[in-house]
């Protein structure tokens, strides 16, 4: 999946990773896609919750070795 | 999407009360919350000039300090400067101003000085509150 912007929240802790979202999203028009990684295993369930506040849109959500990168799409 | 509206009432001093009140006020406002804190009694501390040195784990909490290195956690500055960038309102407590002798420069920049009703005002349309 092609991403916008590429934001790397790894090693930060909450609410760091949730933090950076807000400001990538800033960052991007309606419809564009960021992907972020983190290594919090917080942020799993702390982007199902900043999704559903903000409106936009989790698209995919991988792990690999212990980081996690979340898809989202800017309503 | 209808913003949510955050109030929180800090009231404690100490490092570990900081970031309790800066941990939720940040990730609010980064899920488009408008949040707002009113700083009372010892939580003055927090938005203070010299922060850094006032704020301190406290007896018993020291084993804090170890894990908020490992965990990457950042300082009290930066949670602030974090808090301002992201649209947090700060409101010193001008009573307890009165009482202990502060006066507005010693916080930082960004904070307004009120008293209850001037949280209260805010607090009143809230959909979630606070107490730290």
């Amino acid at each position: 999946m092609n991403a916008n912007l590429v934001v790397d929240a790894k090693g930060l802790s909450c609410p760091m990773p949730i933090v950076k979202a807000k400001k990538g999203m800033d960052t991007l028009e309606s419809g564009q896609i960021m992907m972020l990684e983190t290594t919090d295993k917080g942020s799993v369930n702390d982007f199902q919750g900043w999704v559903k506040q903000t409106g936009h849109e989790l698209l995919n959500v991988q792990e690999d070795n212990g980081v996690f990168r979340f898809f989202v799409k800017k309503s | 999407m209808a913003n949510k509206r955050v109030a929180i009432i800090a009231s404690n001093g100490g490092l570990d009360s900081a970031y309790k009140v800066l941990n939720i006020a940040t990730a609010a406002a980064s899920t488009d919350a408008e949040v707002a804190i009113f700083f009372t009694f010892e939580a003055l501390a927090i938005i203070h000039r010299d922060a850094a040195a006032m704020l301190t784990m406290g007896p018993g909490k020291e084993h804090y300090a170890e894990g908020f290195k490992r965990a990457n956690v950042p300082g009290i500055s930066d949670m602030l400067e974090m808090a301002k960038e992201l649209g947090v309102k700060m409101i010193a407590c001008q009573m307890t101003m009165d009482v202990t002798g502060m006066t507005k420069e010693m916080f930082i920049d960004g904070v307004e000085v009120g008293g209850a009703v001037t949280f209260l005002d805010f607090a009143y349309d809230a959909d979630v509150t606070v107490t730290f």
